[in-house]
């Protein structure tokens, strides 16, 4: 297979920013991964393209006319942070920063992946990827988690709405896909899958395996909480219990990847010890389930990752690789390298893959494989009662 | 948080003679487990409270069952079983004092009262929502326990550190175990509640949740040599 069908949305101007000089994320990242796989010859000209404009109407779709126009408030430089209006709508604060024309610029995003939703509906192409988009904590009427606006969600949106579609949106993100969950909470014509590792340790706190969905969505969301320190087997067997089956029941048209790198062992901000290996492999099932159950239909978009530098452009080049169905070679270009170190001023490795010799095995390994499977053991048979309940008593909640 | 702000306003009551059987039917239909007893009186005054019965008393009523009420049938008036005098709340009461009142008396439900007249019901499903409600646990947020001293400023001097960061706090609850110290459990929201959790051990302070990421005697570091990661400049 060649890159032919596969389109790249991708504009400078995505990866030409920062939320505050030392926030953990790193839009120039996706920078590091488009030079990358340009110098590998993985991704060609032809196979760019620029975000279409994105009309206010369409975040208004998701967002609150009252967020929106905060946002728009405080794009003007040296507007003052602390503001306890702007602190309702999550803005101001170290995670979710205020920065120059952060409307702009998130908007900006959020076009990209609307395009790559819109190429794949209109059939201009068969699978895209927006390595800037994947920003799924971002609420209604809030900004959190070092996302702004729920491009994700602005996109599905769009696909449910516009093109008459059903999504599969799968969250591979260390983090629970909370935003883009609760935006469709109660929509049966969209499913929510997230693996990440368990509310107990980290943000956002959510994605227990109860939160099914509820009305009509009820039985569309899934969620498997993963334990601290699940490594490629055991994250491997849940991907396998769980994810097929939840998209061979909801029969999608489309699946949409929030990739979020963060689950890799050398990630500063989560505790999942997945190597690049590991990661691979759930990309190439992702891409075989599109191709089992949507026509091949499928985006992908960034999300996570706060090794940013070192792991995060070879996790996504892989990713861009395996959508492609591409093989990444052994070796990065030196010259790739060598611009980049110079820049940044960090060591890169010479290598797209990783050697796990000298790593320590994860502590507990037995007993947090077996945790995870019986939660997964026991999602899925919760979800299969749910599934086999008739639409119209479906929605219902148990009584207590 | 008060009685006001989560009781529930609509209440259905009955009169003393009220059938049981009705009552009966009434639970049923209107998914309702606690029921106050009004007895009107003359003129200008409000109904009285005269007792409350809950469902357990009135399902039991006609059953084959060792704790049925002897010589009570269906056709009876429901002040045969109802408890009398009743303990009430005011809609000014706080929350907590409200639970306690109904924990040490175990009992499910409280008639709120204002100046003689029923204005609410307030049950133990409204204490449980409003643990959850105060408990922040419905915001996007980290969770992270802090033990400090039992000493006055122990939380200012807490809550400092973290405002340092410039991350807002959702929610504060406090628990004890010795008299020495107390626990607060805060939800904090920011996505790097490991990086906050460092940042406080480094300042002194014990932070027992999240666990550090050294478990089981494991290296802290990821499975490389630790970067700067425990230094404890604020990061924004």
């Amino acid at each position: 297979m060649s890159t032919e069908g596969c389109k790249f949305v991708y504009d400078p101007d995505l990866a030409g920013f920062e939320l505050a000089p030392d926030h953990p994320f790193k839009p120039l990242r996706i920078e590091l991964t488009r030079s990358l796989l340009s110098e590998v010859g993985l991704l060609s000209e032809a196979d760019i393209v620029r975000p279409a404009p994105l009309d206010e109407d369409d975040i208004l779709m998701v967002h609150d006319r009252r967020f929106v126009d905060a946002v728009k408030s405080v794009s003007v430089a040296g507007k003052a942070a602390n503001d306890a209006t702007l602190a309702a709508f999550g803005l101001g604060t170290s995670d979710n920063p205020l920065f120059d024309d952060m409307h702009d610029k998130i908007a900006r995003v959020c076009a990209a992946t609307v395009t790559a939703v819109e190429l794949v509906a209109d059939g201009r192409a068969l699978r895209t990827a927006n390595l800037a988009g994947g920003l799924h904590h971002a609420l209604r009427d809030r900004a959190s988690g070092f996302c702004i606006y729920n491009d994700l969600a602005i996109a599905i949106r769009r696909a449910v709405d516009h093109y008459g579609l059903r999504v599969a949106y799968l969250d591979l993100d260390a983090h629970h896909g909370d935003g883009v969950q609760w935006l469709f909470y109660d929509e049966p014509d969209v499913l929510t899958v997230s693996l990440h590792e368990s509310g107990r340790y980290l943000f956002p706190g959510t994605g227990h395996t109860y939160e099914t969905g509820k009305d009509a969505g009820r039985g569309t969301a899934v969620n498997v909480p993963l334990e601290p320190f699940t490594e490629d087997g055991s994250f491997l067997e849940c991907f396998d219990m769980v994810v097929p089956r939840a998209i061979e029941r909801f029969a999608p048209d489309l699946i949409v990847l929030q990739a979020g790198a963060d689950m890799h062992r050398f990630d500063p901000l989560a505790d999942l010890w997945l190597s690049l290996d590991g990661m691979g492999k759930a990309y190439r099932r992702v891409v075989d389930l599109a191709e089992s159950f949507t026509g091949g239909r499928l985006v992908v978009t960034g999300g996570g990752g706060y090794d940013p530098y070192q792991t995060v452009p070879r996790a996504w080049a892989r990713l861009w690789a395996e959508v492609t169905g591409q093989l990444l070679p052994d070796d990065l270009p030196t010259a790739w390298r060598e611009r980049w170190q110079q820049r940044l001023g960090v060591t890169l490795p010479a290598v797209s893959g990783e050697d796990p010799t000298g790593w320590s095995p994860a502590p507990r390994r037995a007993a947090i494989t077996s945790r995870n499977r019986s939660v997964a053991e026991r999602l899925l048979a919760n979800l299969e009662k749910i599934w086999r309940l008739p639409a119209t008593v479906r929605g219902r909640s148990y009584q207590a | 948080m008060l009685v006001s702000d989560v009781m529930t306003r609509k209440v259905v009551a009955i009169g003393p003679d009220t059938p049981i059987r009705d009552v009966q039917a009434l639970m049923e239909q209107r998914n309702i487990r606690h029921f106050p007893i009004l007895q009107s009186r003359s003129s200008a005054e409000p109904d009285e409270l005269v007792g409350i019965v809950s469902d357990r008393d009135v399902r039991l009523v006609g059953a084959d069952h060792p704790r049925a009420p002897a010589a009570v049938t269906a056709a009876d008036p429901i002040s045969r079983l109802m408890v009398h005098p009743v303990l009430t709340a005011h809609p000014d009461d706080p929350i907590e004092e409200t639970a306690k009142v109904l924990r040490e008396n175990k009992i499910g439900a409280m008639p709120v009262m204002d100046e003689g007249r029923l204005v609410g019901i307030v049950t133990g499903i409204d204490m449980l929502d409003a643990l959850v409600r105060m408990s922040g646990v419905y915001e996007a947020a980290s969770r992270i326990e802090v033990e400090v001293a039992n000493r006055p400023g122990a939380l200012a001097e807490l809550l400092r550190h973290i405002a340092a960061r410039n991350v807002n706090v959702s929610s504060v609850l406090t628990t004890r175990g010795d008299p020495d110290t107390v626990t607060f459990v805060l939800r904090v929201a920011t996505v790097d509640g490991h990086g906050l959790a460092r940042f406080l051990r480094a300042q002194g302070f014990s932070v027992p949740w999240p666990p550090a990421p050294s478990l089981d005697g494991q290296a802290p570091s990821h499975g490389r040599p630790a970067p700067a990661d425990d230094d404890p400049t604020p990061q924004a």
